[in-house]
C-alpha cells in the first residue's frame, strides 16, 4: 500500500524494508541475530550492525525453525532436517524423503523434530535418533525450561514425555479435538495448546485439571507469555487477549485483559517485549501495534497495514531491533528505541 | 475474505483401487504443460506419479467440537493445504488422491469448516473414477463406493472396452439413481478431455444454477435400506421463506447424517432474487443469486442424495413450505 496520506511510524521511518517475495514462515534468535525462515526454503540472518545474510537451505517452504547450541535448526517440505550456522554452513541432520518435517525444537545440544506421527531426538551421545511414537500426526512440540520434559500435541490431546533414568516416560493429557501448537508456561506448571476450533486448551500438569479459553472469532495461530504474572497473550481476536496465569487456578473463572485494540482485523501474531510489561500484536491486514499489559493500555503504532497477514514479530537478542515479517515476504527491520 | 482469484482450486480424485486414478493423475500431470500442480497422495497410493511436488497424506479424519455430530474433517488436508500456501511458488491447482475406501464427506466438509483452507483454496470438484466392470459389485458391497458416486461431480466410467453396451447402460442407470446431478464420461484408460475434469468450479453456488439433473421417474425400489438414492422435487408455487427455513433447518438437524448432499434453487414469495443452496450433511452454503433472468421459469427445485430418504417425509415437508 503506497498511500501517500499514510503517516509513517517512527519504526517505518528509521527502519529498512526488504521485499523478499517469499512468505515469512518463522523466526528465532541466534547469537546476536534474528534468523528468519521463508516459503522458498531460504534463511536470512538479520544483524543490528550488518547487512542481512541469505542462505538457500531447503527446496519448498521451511515449516519450522528453532535455535540450538551452534546454529538454527529447520524442518522443511523437502523432508530435510537441517542445522545452519550464522556463517552459512548447512549440515543435514536427517532426510525424511517425501515426508515433511513439521516441527523442530532444541535444548542445548539436544535437537528434535517431528515428521508424521513420530518425534525424533538426537542427543550428544549417539548418532541414531531416539523415536517417540504417537497415534496421529503431530501438531506441535515444546521442550520445558530444564530440557527434562517434551510436550507433543496431536489429535486427542498432549503427550508429556519425561526423561527418567535415561528413558523417556509418557503421560497423556487428553482433550477431544485436534491440537496444534503447544507450549509450557514459564514456570513449567501448565501446558497450553491451540486447537482446530477457535480456542485454546490448558492443563495444570500437577493434577491434569484442564480448561478451555474460548470466545475467539478465528483460529488462534499464535501465543506467547508476557509480564510477571505471567499472562498468556493470544492472537485470534481483534485485540490481543491476555489470560492471567497467577494464583492457584490461573485464568479459570477470570476475565482476560484485552489490549492492542486499534487493529480493525483479527490478530495473527503476538510477541512480548522482553523485560517490559508490553506486547506486540500483528494483524491480518499487516498492522502492528505495541501495547501495555494493563487495564487502560497505550498503543504505539509500529507498522501501518501492508495488506498482508503478519506472520512473525521478533526482537533481536540485544533488544535493539524489531523484525516484522508478513505472508507476502515483506520484512521491516527497525531500531526499537529512539537513537 | 481473500480475493477469490487467489484461491487455488483443489480437485479430489476418488475411486476404488485399480479403477484408474493413477492413470488419470499422470495424464493430468503430463498433458497440462507449463502448469504447476501439487499432488497429495495417500500412504497406500499406487507408485509412479510423475510430478516434482508430491506430498504424502495420512487421511486422518477429525471430529469437530462444534456440536454438529456428523461434522468430520480431514486433519491432514488442513495441515498440508496450509503448508502449501506458505510456499513462494504459485500453484495452478492441487489434486488430492484418496484411497479407495475413503469417505468423501470429510474432504468436502474441510472446505466448509476451516476458514484458512476456505480463504486460500477452493474445492473445485470431486471426480470419481469407476471401473465399468466392477462398479456394480462394489456398489453392493461397500458403503464407500456408493458415497464416492453420491459425492461425485464427475464420474469417469472407465474400462468400457471390457463390457458390452447393455452393461454400460445398466451401470449408468445405477449411477444416476444414486446421483442424478453427476456427469458421466465413458472412457478407456481415462482418456477424457481434461477440461471436463479440471476447472469445473462445481462447488460454487453459481454452478448449481447451470447443472440440470437427469430427473428419473420416481421409482425408488431398492434392495437394501442403506442404499444411497436421490429424491428431487419441483414446485411452481412460490415458497414461504420462514416455513422453508424452519423445515430445512430441522431436517438437517435431525437427518443430516443420512443426507449426503443437497442442492436447490428456490423461489420465495415476495422475493425478487433467486436463492441457491448446497450442502454436505449438516453443513450448508446458501445465498441469494440475483434476480430471476427474464423469460426463465420461476420455480423451486431441490435435490437430496442420501440414505433412508424415504423415512424423512421429504415430499410432505417440501409441499408444506408452499406459500398460501
Amino acid at each position: 500500500m503506497n498511500n501517500e496520506s499514510v503517516i509513517k511510524s517512527r519504526f517505518e521511518e528509521n527502519g529498512k524494508v526488504f521485499e523478499t517475495g517469499a512468505p515469512v514462515t518463522g523466526a528465532v534468535s541466534i547469537e546476536n541475530a534474528v534468523a528468519v525462515g521463508f516459503g522458498d526454503g531460504s534463511i536470512r540472518f538479520f544483524w543490528p550492525d550488518n547487512d542481512p545474510l541469505e542462505v538457500q537451505a531447503h527446496s519448498g517452504a521451511i515449516l519450522s525453525i528453532a535455535s540450538s547450541n551452534d546454529g538454527v535448526i529447520t524442518g522443511g517440505q523437502d523432508g530435510r532436517f537441517l542445522k545452519i550456522s550464522t556463517n552459512a554452513e548447512v549440515e543435514e541432520i536427517y532426510n525424511f524423503g517425501t515426508r515433511w518435517v513439521d516441527n523442530v525444537a532444541a535444548y542445548e545440544s539436544m535437537v528434535l523434530c517431528s515428521s508424521g506421527k513420530n518425534v525424533y531426538i538426537w542427543s550428544d551421545e549417539n548418532d541414531k535418533p531416539k523415536i517417540l511414537e504417537h497415534q496421529s500426526t503431530i501438531g506441535g512440540i515444546a521442550i520445558d525450561q530444564n530440557g527434562r520434559r517434551i510436550a507433543v500435541s496431536c489429535y486427542g490431546g498432549v503427550t508429556l514425555w519425561r526423561l527418567e533414568k535415561n528413558k523417556w516416560k509418557s503421560s497423556k493429557f487428553a482433550w477431544k479435538g485436534s491440537h496444534g501448537k503447544v507450549g509450557f508456561s514459564p514456570d513449567g506448571k501448565y501446558l497450553v495448546t491451540t486447537m482446530q476450533e477457535n480456542e485454546l486448551h490448558a492443563w495444570r500438569i500437577r493434577d491434569k485439571a484442564s480448561f478451555a479459553m474460548s470466545g475467539y472469532p478465528s483460529k488462534v495461530k499464535s501465543f506467547t507469555w508476557a509480564g510477571d504474572n505471567p499472562y498468556l497473550v493470544t492472537a485470534g481476536a481483534k485485540e490481543a487477549i491476555c489470560w492471567p496465569f497467577d494464583g492457584k487456578e490461573g485464568p479459570k473463572g477470570r476475565k482476560p485483559l484485552c489490549i492492542a485494540s486499534g487493529g480493525q482485523q483479527n490478530a495473527t501474531f503476538v510477541e512480548s517485549l522482553p523485560g517490559e510489561k508490553a506486547v506486540f500484536a500483528g494483524f491480518r491486514n499487516g498492522m502492528v501495534l505495541l501495547s501495555e499489559l494493563s487495564e487502560h493500555p497505550n498503543d504505539v503504532l509500529i507498522q501501518n497495514p501492508t495488506g498482508s497477514e503478519v506472520s512473525n514479530i521478533s526482537i533481536s537478542p540485544d533488544r535493539s531491533h524489531i523484525l516484522v515479517g508478513d505472508s507476502k515476504g515483506q520484512i521491516l527491520w527497525s531500531p526499537l528505541w529512539e537513537q | 475474505m481473500e480475493n477469490r482469484s487467489s484461491q487455488v482450486p483443489v480437485t479430489v480424485l476418488t475411486g476404488f483401487l485399480g479403477a484408474g486414478k493413477t492413470t488419470l493423475l499422470n495424464r493430468i500431470l503430463t498433458e497440462q504443460h507449463g502448469r504447476r500442480y501439487a499432488v497429495i497422495v495417500n500412504e497406500f497410493g499406487e507408485q509412479g506419479i510423475d510430478n516434482d511436488l508430491v506430498v504424502d497424506a495420512d487421511e486422518e479424519v477429525f471430529e469437530m467440537n462444534n456440536g454438529c455430530i456428523c461434522c468430520t474433517v480431514r486433519g491432514d488436508l488442513i495441515r498440508i493445504l496450509g503448508g502449501l500456501m506458505k510456499r513462494a511458488d504459485q500453484l495452478d491447482a492441487i489434486i488430492v488422491e484418496t484411497t479407495g475406501l475413503a469417505d468423501p464427506a470429510p474432504v468436502a466438509q474441510t472446505f466448509f469448516v476451516d476458514q484458512d483452507v476456505a480463504d486460500r483454496t477452493k474445492l473445485d470438484a470431486i471426480v470419481t473414477v469407476a471401473d465399468a466392470v466392477h462398479l456394480s459389485t462394489q456398489l453392493g458391497e461397500h458403503h464407500e463406493a456408493e458415497e464416492q458416486i453420491a459425492f461425485a461431480d464427475v464420474v469417469l466410467l472407465n474400462k468400457i472396452d471390457l463390457v458390452d453396451q447393455s452393461q454400460i447402460t445398466g451401470v449408468k442407470d445405477r449411477i444416476r439413481k444414486i446421483n442424478p446431478y453427476t456427469k458421466i464420461i465413458e472412457t478407456n484408460r481415462c482418456a477424457a478431455p481434461l477440461e471436463e475434469i479440471l476447472g469445473l468450479n462445481a462447488f460454487s453456488l453459481d454452478r448449481v444454477l447451470e447443472v440440470e439433473p437427469d430427473f428419473l421417474d420416481s421409482d425408488h425400489d431398492h434392495e437394501h435400506d442403506d442404499d444411497v438414492t436421490s429424491f428431487s422435487f419441483v414446485s411452481d408455487t412460490p415458497l414461504d421463506l420462514e416455513k422453508f427455513e424452519k423445515w430445512f433447518g430441522n431436517l438437517l438437524q435431525t437427518h443430516g447424517q443420512n443426507i449426503l448432499r443437497s442442492k436447490g434453487i428456490l423461489d420465495f414469495k415476495n422475493e425478487k432474487d433467486r436463492y441457491v443452496f448446497q450442502g454436505v450433511h449438516m453443513l450448508m452454503d446458501a445465498s441469494p443469486m440475483g434476480p430471476w433472468p427474464e423469460k426463465s421459469i420461476r420455480n423451486s427445485r431441490v435435490v437430496f442424495i442420501g440414505r433412508k430418504l424415504e423415512t424423512m417425509n421429504l415430499k410432505e415437508g417440501f409441499e408444506s413450505c408452499k406459500s398460501d
